[in-house]
């Protein structure tokens, strides 16, 4: 049988080594695996061949397999090489920082990947150890099983069945009469194989899985053994057989089950797990299981019968007739046969490149781990492609390739270089159009293949033959994406790339079909049960896809997983409880499209088959520019189902099955309603702001107009967030006054005096008012007055309400006051406090006359590009509100929060609807670590997006250099201020590099911060439960009979009782709730009048609300005594907390800064008992409750 | 006074009757519906003395400090009090500190004390600049607002910052003496149960009030603008024919004084900063180019080699910090 192949046989460790191994070299001979030392030479020379294999394994080879599924390895030997990599980081020299820096993207970037890869390893010691034993004593055990003698199929069966084993036939089960044999033979060689041995695993919280390798000897099969199914039952038996004699092993117990590799039902596996009971054998503390993988001696059958366009399951009863007629193809046959062949072969394949190219086995890893987060898998149902798939690619291409002469990838290269560039080769081309075929002539690929192929000619087999058309798509919008996070030049992404898990239904897709598999009705017939199923989502993927076409950017499949089974029983049928996920990633500007353009109507073929898809849902139309197209309408007046759900089953029922359209249930945007008009309609997410924006342009226009004012206008800019569409309601008619700010030409009339400024000011907002007034145009104006307090700061604002309702609040910019401000705070002879407040009006100056409108500027143009951001935004904002953090954080640092998630959405794509938006801002915060790490949005990348400016905004991106520049910034506010007391986050964009503009003077204070992030992780915890629910539903594992669905409105709900105080407000002063159900109607035009009506005529409508004053004027007169939170969309409570550091008891003051009651001291030692004071709490109630009046309802106290 | 080390107190009962130089005055306070049960029965201190300050003043003698008054402290409740409920002795008037809304803060030469009417939030605020050695009208910056051109309040009634003082004046040197007499009795006393009355302008009308007052009428409003502007460009001129003469006169030394003069509008500050770019630029030009000699080149290569050491030193703190505070880079699960 075997070919003499081998010549490199080294034994492995021969003997008992566990350790000894270190070495390859060591080994010659001997079949390499002798698990237990002895070497084990019974084999033949296939044997030999074996061992080549597995040593290459142990070594390094193919870290690729999945260490869960694939079975091939073992491991034995351990690890020699561990100390080098590790030792070699310990000692960065200056050669390592230059070479780093070019091939590892940065030394930040290397630095934090070689931490990573030291800590996934296995340790490959003491823990391990029992595991290897078992090996050794599995080996031990299978090489002792008797032979058995050929018999026929149900012979065979029975004979095993009195053993206690159940033969796992793949179906179709072998016809009765088969005129074959089955019979057990010793193996050629029992091996280890797969990324244990090769020290390419990694560590996983589900235990390693180690694979070992039984290659059955050639003498059991014959030429034609390929067809037919006949192998797959040659090995089954044989598998059987392995089972029955670890079975019957008297002093070795462990626990067997069978299961498929891969979730291939034509390659069954034993799976073996500790017994636990603690004996010699018990390996649980290893945390693995071992499989036991039973493969076929290289060249045993004809590589070019296994090809991939032959076929090798000839139609039934037609096995000598009609040889004109081609048989269809059974390529996904012949791979699974080619793979089971393959398994040493790529052992050694891998292992030679290993040796070639030292950073191999670490790009293996990182392989490895990056397809965790992404929740790839070599199962068929994770879609066929996994750790082993992965590092066959990457062999590949560095090997030199036969038609180009040169190698993709170089030996050379670093661990990540040769890591992005496999990702790089799997985002480029499509693979099922144009296979990649390597080293191979005259390969035809069959039509019907729906896989991408990657085809190994040496090998031949198609690497990637258990991919699905949609896991492959997947695959490549998830190299792309991490290709261009690689390729980022300022950012560093590491944690996208590999700490992030990425595949979270509810983060990475916008909504969700769940398909129970009952609907399917595929459990009549029990054969060929896989292939049925997989032929179903086949028609539901095309069928959607079709159907949806651009409306969706993404769609995947999250099927059931597949368990194990007992030894002693047939494989069973598949628990029809289970369902099918289907998930959607939607475009957010074609998913709410009414009407869809089919062909037109002369294109008799097209239409025919337009006809034929959408049935009675087409409709021939004729548009207004002529054209009669075939067409399609979806209603949009059922305001509770979406374009794309109501597309979605009305295919189904089509297409797939009316019970399925019945049974399945679509979930998307669940958190949207929270906010008026959250969900998208139409074609974006700012209409509803466009009353409101149309209203100040009008103004703006108006008093650009005004033909006597003294000065002219330079210009008005908003600085609002109704006026960027961030505010949690829509504005209508009585809302609070949106600011703007207005800037007059400059002038040498202006006084040069802060105070006089601010007084001339207030005269031109006298005039603008009255020539406004005079204009007749139902301008309502008037002059208020602010900051008291502050003589030279703002001392007025002029408030317009337009005819229909919307108010602006007007604000002069004079560009004199900042350098004003700047003298003051240079002028060494003034006393601190001026020169304190001349700092902090000019930083208020700075934020409310420049940073808030340029703000509000970018913002209006980034809502317009992300049509998501703005329902993000105030969802967001609504949830800062619900948790009465709203007073803490100014508006538009939650707005750059959520503007992070859209601009640096890594490792997802730009959110699409709300609900990620938000859902993926907390997830950012909740692990945002404010204390060390800033938060630095550029608002200048992605807008490449926009060709027209393409050009100039390349050369205002962010630099590496400016990133640089921000981190020393934030480094030297945590140098001064460690304990974080004035700037706890730290904020800054490109057009804003201060940092502090949105948080100086602790805006959030400490605590608070603290507390977003406590929420933050809650929501995230949440979220997570609930997905882990859902995925245990589907599986049918869950305890409960209905997934219990995450309701939205306990994310938003805050609890009460973690409040020292709770202050009631009286229901009559509190605001309306927003009429939020309503106001999602369609009738926009009905509701504004409504409004405008019922609200405008009651109270004045743009003052402040009394609580809000209220609220405010507790702050100023409790200073830092207590921290006081309330609901600005609400006010309906004011809740505070003591502060526990400055109203403790402490020594007698006169100036405490808080209502105090003096407390005997218990008499000291010394006898003379003096007296502290403390926060005399019961009279501060006392006072809130009189200051507030008939405001306040009640006071609560926690208990 | 020295703080000691804090201790609990034992029972609620043992409330001391002074502190230092203080004495300790409880006042019952109005029940309120709407409060916690438990807090029915709550006790406001305040802290009562003589008034001494660091520079006495005449009317010393006949003032009492309090510290701690109740946040709705107001003129008319304190004056009440003492006359109720504390012998009857006639207050003049009452000097809050930390009223909110605070008080304007204006520009103040170092070493200048606060006036005594910044203290007392009187009507009139002074000059902003004042030199001493010279005519402090006009040579401050702003205005001395009168009635006329002060803007129009926007609280009808102030309250204090929680835990602050108050000066209380009493007709007569006697009164004060007097009351301060009448409190310690009725602290001694402790029988006598000596109640707060609410400040008269809290609730929810003061807020209702300040709404309305934010927005002033228009006429009134331009009346104090036209007031203010008047006297400061009154101010304005004098304070430029001021200057003038000291730029042109050397005082007695001979020096002549650099002052402010003529017009700095702001189209002359973005001249002269445009002038300042273009200097810039033309001098890049002419200098020597960069890679002129070699030694810059020699320069330059091993700047670049430091700096790539350096960034590399960082990023390895860095990574060092980051381990520190969140453990292991592992993979999130």
């Amino acid at each position: 049988m075997s070919p003499p192949v081998t010549k490199r046989r080294k034994l492995e460790h021969s003997e008992s080594d566990d350790e000894s191994q270190g070495s390859f070299a060591g080994f010659d001979e001997t079949n390499g695996v002798d698990l237990d030392g002895s070497d084990a030479e019974d084999a033949d020379d296939g044997s030999d061949v074996l061992m080549n294999g597995l040593e290459d394994l142990d070594e390094d080879e193919d870290a690729s397999e999945d260490a869960e599924e694939d079975p091939k390895k073992e491991e034995y030997v351990h690890p020699s090489r561990k100390q080098t990599p590790a030792a070699k980081r310990r000692a960065p020299s200056l050669q390592n920082a230059v070479y780093t820096a070019e091939s590892f993207k940065s030394n930040m970037f290397k630095l934090q990947l070689d931490e990573l890869l030291e800590q996934v390893k296995p340790k490959y010691g003491k823990k391990e150890a029992p595991a290897e034993n078992a090996m050794r004593t599995l080996k031990g055990i299978i090489e002792s099983i008797p032979h058995r003698d050929p018999l026929p199929v149900i012979e065979a069966e029975k004979t095993l069945k009195t053993a206690g084993v159940a033969v796992p036939f793949p179906s179709p089960r072998p016809p009765k009469d088969a005129p074959y044999k089955l019979q057990y033979a010793r193996p050629a060689s029992v091996n280890a194989t797969g990324s244990y041995p090769l020290k390419t695993a990694t560590r996983a919280e589900e235990g390693l899985s180690i694979d070992l390798v039984v290659t059955m000897p050639k003498s059991l099969f014959h030429d034609k053994d390929y067809l037919n199914y006949r192998y797959f039952y040659k090995r089954a038996y044989y598998l059987a057989c392995l089972a029955a004699g670890i079975k019957a092993s008297k002093e070795h117990k462990f626990e067997l089950s069978f299961d498929c590799l891969n979730g291939n039902q034509l390659q069954p596996v034993l799976v073996v797990r500790p017994s636990g009971n603690g004996d010699a054998d018990d390996f649980s503390s290893s945390k693995c299981q071992i499989n036991i993988l039973v493969v076929l001696p290289e060249h045993t059958f004809a590589q070019s019968k296994l090809l991939p366009n032959s076929n090798c399951v000839r139609p039934k009863g037609s096995e000598d007739e009609a040889p004109n007629k081609t048989p269809i193809p059974t390529p996904f046959y012949n791979s699974t046969l080619q793979s089971d062949a393959n398994i040493t072969a790529y052992l050694k394949f891998f292992h030679g490149t290993a040796s070639k190219a030292d950073a191999f086995k670490d790009a293996c890893i990182l392989g490895r781990i990056w397809l965790k987060q992404r929740g790839f898998g070599s199962q068929l149902r994770k879609g066929g492609f996994g750790n082993f798939e992965f590092v066959a690619i990457m062999a590949l291409l560095l090997q030199p390739n036969a038609e180009t002469g040169a190698q993709s990838l170089s030996s050379g290269y670093s661990s990540y270089q040769l890591f992005k560039s496999t990702l790089h080769f799997l985002s480029r081309g499509d693979l099922t159009r144009k296979p990649f075929i390597f080293q191979a002539l005259n390969i035809t690929i069959p039509k019907a293949e729906t896989a991408p192929v990657v085809f190994d000619g040496p090998r031949g087999q198609n690497v990637l033959f258990k991919m699905t058309p949609w896991s492959y798509s997947r695959l490549r919008s998830e190299a792309k994406a991490t290709v261009d996070m690689l390729s980022d030049s300022v950012f560093d992404h590491f944690d996208a790339a590999f700490i992030l898990k990425t595949e979270l239904l509810k983060y990475r897709y916008d909504a969700t079909l769940e398909i129970p598999l009952a609907s399917l009705q595929l459990e009549s017939t029990g054969e060929e049960y896989d292939q049925r199923l997989s032929e179903s989502c086949r028609k539901i993927h095309n069928s959607l896809t079709r159907a949806l076409a651009d409306r969706i950017t993404a769609l995947s499949f999250t099927m059931p997983e597949q368990e194990s089974w007992s030894i002693s029983s047939r494989r069973p049928m598949e628990n029809q409880r289970k369902s099918i996920l289907i998930n959607f990633a939607t475009d957010p500007a074609n998913a709410t499209r009414t009407v869809d353009h089919g062909p037109a109507a002369e294109n008799k073929l097209e239409a025919a088959s337009f006809r034929n898809f959408w049935g009675e849902k087409a409709e021939l139309r004729r548009f207004k520019d002529g054209s009669i197209l075939e067409s399609l309408v979806w209603s949009v007046k059922d305001s509770s189902a979406s374009v794309v759900e109501q597309i979605v089953f009305y295919v189904l029922g089509k297409h797939v099955g009316a019970q399925v359209a019945e049974q399945a249930k679509f979930t998307s945007d669940v958190l949207a309603y929270l906010v008026p008009a959250g969900r998208m309609q139409g074609q974006s997410g700012i209409a509803p702001f466009l009353p409101i924006m149309n209203a100040f342009s009008a103004m703006e226009k108006d008093i650009r107009d005004l033909e006597d004012l003294p000065l002219q206008l330079r210009h008005i800019r908003a600085a609002d967030s109704q006026l960027r569409y961030a505010s949690v309601d829509i504005p209508s008619a009585g809302h609070y006054p949106a600011s703007v700010v207005l800037q007059f030409e400059g002038s040498g009339r202006w006084p040069d005096d802060l105070c006089a400024i601010q007084r001339t000011k207030i005269a031109f907002l006298l005039r603008i008012a009255e020539l406004l007034v005079q204009l007749d145009s139902g301008y309502v104006a008037r002059v208020g007055i602010e900051n008291p307090s502050q003589p030279a700061q703002n001392q007025a604002f002029l408030d317009v309400t337009v005819s229909a309702g919307f108010t602006f609040r007007i604000r002069i910019y004079h560009d004199r006051e900042p350098t004003l401000f700047h003298r003051q705070i240079k002028d060494k002879s003034l006393d601190t406090p001026s020169r304190e407040s001349a700092a902090a009006s000019l930083a208020l100056y700075k934020r409310e006359f420049i940073q808030s409108p340029l703000h509000s500027q970018v913002l209006q143009t980034l809502c317009t590009r992300f049509l998501a951001l703005s329902p993000s935004i105030r969802l967001t904002k609504k949830w800062f509100a619900s948790h009465l953090l709203a007073a803490h954080f100014t508006p538009e640092l939650i707005e750059l929060l959520v503007i992070r998630t859209f601009l640096q959405p890594h490792p997802w794509p730009v959110p699409t609807t709300a609900t990620t938006g938000f859902l993926r801002t907390l997830a950012w915060t909740s692990h945002w670590d404010w204390r060390h790490v800033p938060l630095i949005v550029d608002f200048s990348s992605n807008f490449s997006e926009n060709p027209a400016d393409l050009e100039d905004t390349k050369s205002r991106c962010m630099k590496s250099e400016d990133l640089e520049r921000l981190q020393t910034r934030f480094e030297a506010w945590r140098r001064i201020d460690p304990a974080m007391n004035r700037v706890v986050l730290f904020a800054a964009t490109n057009l804003d590099e201060e940092g502090t503009t949105w948080t100086d003077k602790a805006k959030p204070e400490k605590v608070v911060a603290a507390r977003l992030t406590a929420l933050a992780k809650g929501v995230t915890q949440a979220v997570r439960a609930d997905e882990d629910s859902l995925l245990h539903y589907i599986n049918n594992q869950s305890a409960t009979k209905a997934h219990d669905p995450l309701t939205p409105e306990s994310l938003f709900t805050t609890n009460m009782s973690e409040f020292d105080i709770v202050i009631t407000i009286n229901p009559k002063h509190t605001l309306n709730p927003p009429k939020k159900h309503k106001s999602e109607v369609q009738f926009k035009n009905l509701d504004l009048q409504q409004k405008s009506t019922s609200s405008f005529s009651s109270s004045s409508p743009t003052s402040t609300p009394l609580p809000l004053l209220f609220a405010q004027e507790l702050l100023e007169i409790y200073g830092d005594a207590v921290l006081w939170f309330w609901d600005p969309e609400t006010m309906d409570r004011i809740v505070g907390l003591w502060n526990p550091v400055v109203t403790g008891q402490r020594g007698w003051k006169i100036r405490a800064g808080w209502n105090s009651e003096p407390v005997k001291k218990k008499a000291s030692s010394d006898g003379c008992g003096g007296v502290d004071i403390k926060a005399n709490k019961a009279a501060m109630l006392h006072e809130i409750r009189r200051l507030g009046g008939e405001l306040v309802k009640g006071v609560e106290v926690k208990q | 006074m020295a703080p000691e080390a804090p201790q609990k107190m034992k029972k609620a009962k043992a409330t001391p009757k002074t502190v230092a130089d203080f004495t300790i005055l409880p006042l019952t306070l109005p029940a309120l519906p709407g409060l916690p049960e438990s807090h029915g029965d709550a006790k406001h201190y305040m802290y009562i003395k003589p008034n001494e300050q660091n520079i006495a003043t005449a009317d010393d003698e006949r003032s009492l400090f309090i510290a701690n008054v109740p946040i709705d402290a107001s003129e008319s409740n304190i004056r009440a009090l003492f006359q109720e409920q504390l012998g009857g002795a006639m207050v003049e008037r009452v000097e809050f500190d930390g009223p909110v809304p605070a008080l304007p803060l204006h520009k103040r030469w170092k070493g200048d004390r606060p006036t005594k009417e910044d203290m007392g939030g009187a009507e009139e605020k002074r000059g902003k600049k004042r030199k001493r050695t010279e005519d402090a009208a006009v040579i401050a910056e702003g205005v001395v607002e009168d009635a006329d051109s002060a803007l129009p309040k926007l609280w009808k009634s102030e309250v204090r910052r929680s835990g602050s003082g108050a000066v209380v004046v009493f007709v007569d040197k006697k009164s004060a003496r007097g009351a301060l007499k009448e409190v310690q009795k009725a602290v001694k006393d402790g029988s006598k149960t000596i109640t707060w009355k609410t400040g008269d302008g809290v609730g929810v009308e003061r807020y209702k009030a300040h709404t309305h007052l934010t927005y002033p009428a228009p006429s009134s409003l331009q009346a104090s603008i036209n007031a203010y502007l008047s006297q400061f460009n009154a101010l304005e001129s004098l304070r430029n024919k001021l200057r003038k003469t000291s730029r042109s006169v050397p005082d007695e030394d001979g020096f002549v004084t650099v002052t402010r003069g003529g017009r700095a509008g702001p189209a002359r500050i973005e001249d002269a900063e445009k002038k300042k770019a273009e200097l810039e630029e033309r001098r890049k030009n002419n200098g020597v180019k960069d890679n002129f000699y070699r030694f810059q080149n020699r320069e330059k290569r091993k700047e670049a080699e430091g700096l790539l050491k350096r960034r590399f030193e960082d990023d390895r703190r860095r990574v060092d910090e980051m381990r520190g505070r969140r453990g292991a880079v592992r993979p999130e699960t």
